[in-house]
């Protein structure tokens, strides 16, 4: 399903991803940890299309060259991108919005849209999911939203979008603990067969309500260790210094890692 | 001074005055003026059919003169009088009207409109009256070829404890040279309330200079809603005096440029009682070579204590030869004041773009989104809901509720 080959990204002339490599088939969640620095973001958003990157390598998504897509193109492959920092946009409306996002992916891939009375029934049933206040879909896109009902909203947004590919950046980030199960609940209601996650946190905290199947540790641009989910709480106990010895790359960034 | 001579004997502002300072003076300069012909122009067909959502009262206003026959002049709400400016100075019943008295003139146009300006909407609620439905005053200045620029002057009185919705459309038609002169004079007794709307559309060949002058008594409240984005040079123009104390002046604003519009907003509040408070925000989305400007005065006066106001100008620059040009002008001359202004001028933001990219929205429809987004945020300010989806619509954005 998604297959990821050698891939790098450089801003600038700066290399954040050093030939990364990562299988995820479908139904299966995948964790992505690592020191702040590592790449972690970097990835996500060079998965979802990020401008001003320059990427070698190969990124598919059953079999689709992803990295030859506009972002919007890639939304309609099925790749969806739950944002660490969600954008504020003042004056558009949550619910149009979302229904123009979700005809426009719908439309990409010759289908019908949906009305305006259908597309609230399956605003409604994502509320629930995330046990949001109705209201929220009359306010303006995360404007004015508290950290944990942005991330809240990403979710809200996966549930309506349907992806293929789920690609969560430290959803967990600034939620207090009711916030995160209500994230996490979503997050597992929507697992399934055909849907496969990437999900990318910095603390194993969030692992304990999403289980995934398997667990990376980036450091450095590299996956440099895989294993199942006990790898989390492996890295938890013992954090990320043994990894950081091992990893190339100079020696001032992994000081500044272990710093963090 | 005969009225005929009084185009070559007025002085024109030139870019040497703060007020005129990015208005395009050749043009102007080729604007005429004179006395209505007496006649009603005949209005091309289809120019009225574009405004039928405010189908309630109404005063059409051709080339200067109130045209009747299009015009719905009668209420059935006691107590509210919408008619013809000249045809009641005729009956002498506006005799007595408030804001009659013409303001000190400021400018070669403001003395054209008072010269040549002799009939327009006269709107007149009685004390404690509430009007729901708005009444909608549309001016249209048909070109005569000769670059004549109609005058025409809409008065607005509202009794004690009176409310009111307002709207003024000015259009034309064609794309001859040309353009509409329009004064409003506003007189608002103790506790009334108006809302008042002025959607400026005319071709993008022609000139609209529009002033609105208001006089607000204790506890009233105006409520201004500008849209100006028709003419080559569309200028709407607020002079507003807080008379009474604890009255409230709150003026918002959207100008929409493209091509080569000069689009100028002039604001100048002024607190001449205590504990009275005025807010202006208003917000520009320049395209192609287009210029936004706005200049917004506060004006506290001596004895004004406890006054609150503020200011804000957003811009949002869609291409790299708009222009937008702000000024603020604070003068305080009394004490216990706050008073804030702020501007900012900008782009479209990339990070909201890539999210909304992210979400499968195309590019262009989630610049268009931005952009509506930005603009909306002055069209929900309407508070009339009627109002608020017409101008929406005549906007080309969809009205959320």
């Amino acid at each position: 399903m998604l297959h990821v080959e050698n891939l790098t990204v450089s801003i600038g002339d700066k290399r954040i991803l050093r030939g990364l490599d990562l299988d995820v088939r479908p139904g299966e969640v995948h964790a992505i940890m690592g020191p702040n620095g590592s790449g972690k973001s970097t990835f996500a958003h060079a998965l979802a299309g990020r401008e001003g990157y320059d990427v070698g390598g190969t990124a598919t998504l059953d079999g689709a060259d992803l990295l030859e897509m506009e972002p919007e193109e890639r939304a309609a492959a099925g790749v969806f991108m739950g944002f660490q920092y969600p954008v504020e946009i003042p004056g558009v409306n949550n619910m149009y919005f979302l229904r123009t996002a979700l005809n426009s992916v719908r439309q990409a891939r010759g289908e019908d849209e949906v009305s305006a009375r259908e597309f609230l029934e399956v605003a409604k049933r994502a509320m629930q999911l995330v046990d949001m206040n109705p209201d929220f879909l009359q306010r303006s896109v995360n404007a004015g939203f508290s950290g944990g009902e942005k991330k809240r909203n990403e979710i809200l947004q996966m549930a309506v979008m349907e992806p293929r590919l789920a690609v969560l950046d430290e959803t967990d980030s600034g939620l207090d603990i009711d916030a995160l199960k209500v994230v996490a609940s979503g997050v597992h209601a929507l697992r399934g067969p055909e849907r496969s996650m990437v999900v990318i946190t910095h603390y194993q905290r969030l692992l304990e309500y999403i289980t995934p199947d398997f667990v990376h540790v980036l450091v450095d641009g590299r996956i440099v260790e895989s294993g199942d989910s006990s790898l989390a709480l492996h890295l938890d106990d013992h954090g990320y210094a043994q990894f950081l010895a091992v990893a190339p790359g100079d020696e001032q960034r992994s000081l500044a890692a272990t710093r963090s | 001074m005969t009225t005929d001579s009084l185009t070559s004997n007025v002085v024109l502002p030139t870019k040497r005055d703060e007020a005129w300072r990015y208005a395009p003076h050749r043009t102007l300069a080729e604007l005429s003026f004179g006395p209505p012909n007496g006649s009603i122009a005949s209005v091309p067909a289809g120019l009225l059919d574009d405004i039928p959502v405010l189908d309630g009262l109404c005063v059409v206003v051709v080339n200067g003169i109130v045209d009747v026959g299009r015009s719905r002049l009668h209420s059935l709400v006691r107590g509210v009088t919408v008619s013809s400016r000249a045809a009641a100075l005729a009956t002498d019943r506006a005799a007595s009207t408030p804001g009659d008295e013409t303001p000190s003139p400021t400018d070669a146009y403001v003395v054209l409109n008072a010269a040549y300006g002799v009939d327009g909407a006269l709107i007149e609620i009685e004390p404690g009256v509430v009007l729901d439905e708005p009444i909608h005053v549309v001016d249209i200045s048909i070109p005569d070829h000769l670059g004549g620029a109609s005058c025409a002057r809409t008065h607005i009185h509202l009794g004690a404890g009176s409310s009111a919705t307002v709207v003024e459309t000015r259009i034309s038609a064609g794309s001859g040279f040309g353009g509409s002169n329009v004064c409003t004079l506003v007189s608002l007794d103790d506790g009334a309330e108006l809302e008042h709307v002025v959607l400026q559309d005319l071709p993008s060949s022609q000139v609209h200079l529009g002033r609105v002058e208001v006089d607000q008594a204790t506890r009233s409240t105006f409520r201004a809603r500008s849209f100006n984005t028709g003419g080559a040079y569309g200028r709407l123009e607020y002079h507003v005096v807080l008379r009474g104390p604890e009255a409230s002046a709150d003026l918002a604003g959207l100008y929409l440029g493209s091509g080569e519009q000069v689009l100028d907003q002039q604001v100048t509040v002024v607190h001449a009682a205590e504990n009275c408070v005025s807010r202006q925000a208003f917000r520009g989305v320049l395209d192609d070579e287009s210029t936004g400007v706005f200049n917004g005065g506060i004006d506290v006066r001596p004895g004004a204590d406890g006054t609150d106001a503020s200011q804000s100008n957003d811009n949002l620059l869609l291409s790299v030869r708009a222009e937008a040009n702000t000024q603020p002008r604070l003068e305080i001359l009394a004490d216990e004041v706050s008073c804030t202004h702020g501007a900012t001028v900008g782009r479209l933001d990339d990070d909201a773009l890539y999210y909304l990219r992210s979400r499968g929205v195309r590019a262009e429809g989630a610049r268009r989104l931005l952009i509506d987004g930005f603009a909306n945020q002055i069209v929900e300010q309407v508070g009339a809901g009627p109002v608020r989806a017409w101008i929406s619509h005549r906007l080309g954005y969809r009205d959320d509720g």
